[in-house]
């Protein structure tokens, strides 16, 4: 599994940082930080979560096709 | 055992180090009873199930706190400081309690349970002070790397 810049791309541009996420969905900073460099497979609950919270579709975040990923 | 507000990530660690302890516990008590079947005593009969318990409780905790899954989100909200206090506290109380019951049973005899008393309580002070400096590291070298 590879980095999901794209989540990362989308906490920077809300500029905010790990831990602002992390306490925004109810996790902790090394549960981002292990989503962002692709270590951890999150629940659909918890991607729900970060999409709602970031303003982004499941698809903008972790849909992997070919061209991303 | 209570979920205590730990997040997802952090269950699916501490239920897999869980097992992993639990079968590293049933293989040591194993070799245990296998050793004192062949005559090979390395300690007597209660040290050497406490030292076994001992060691995986502390290998238990240690990898809990190096994977980041002993504390949850919440726990900042809360007040570390005073629940360490308590549960050492509590941890005292149960080890008075445990030896006094076990001195006042016809199950053991109380010299014995006085020989083992002092070495229990001094291995156990030094592993809680080895699991504290190990914890310490282990965070310093935690927020280190991360970010």
């Amino acid at each position: 599994m590879g980095k999901n810049l794209r989540l990362k791309a989308a906490r920077a541009a809300k500029d905010m940082s790990q831990k602002d996420l992390a306490d925004a969905v109810g996790v902790t900073r090394q549960t981002i930080n292990a989503i962002e460099n692709g270590d951890y497979n999150p629940t659909i609950n918890l991607c729900i979560a970060i999409c709602k919270v970031l303003g982004k579709t499941l698809n903008d975040l972790f849909w992997e096709d070919d061209q991303s990923g | 055992m209570a979920n205590k507000g730990l997040d997802e990530r952090q269950v699916r660690i501490r239920d897999s180090i869980g097992n992993q302890t639990f079968i590293l516990l049933l293989y040591l008590l194993l070799i245990d009873a296998a050793l004192y079947g062949l005559g090979f005593r390395w300690i007597n009969y209660p040290a050497n199930i406490m030292i076994i318990l001992s060691i995986c409780s502390g290998i238990y905790v240690i990898r809990l706190i190096a994977a980041n899954a002993f504390l949850g989100p919440s726990a900042k909200t809360q007040r570390p400081l005073l629940k360490v206090v308590l549960t050492v506290f509590l941890a005292i109380l149960v080890s008075v309690a445990v030896l006094v019951l076990a001195k006042n049973t016809s199950l053991s005899s109380p010299g014995h349970i006085e020989e083992i008393s002092a070495p229990i309580l001094f291995v156990t002070a030094g592993v809680a002070l080895l699991i504290a400096f190990i914890t310490f590291f282990i965070s310093q070298a935690r927020d280190r790397d991360d970010e």
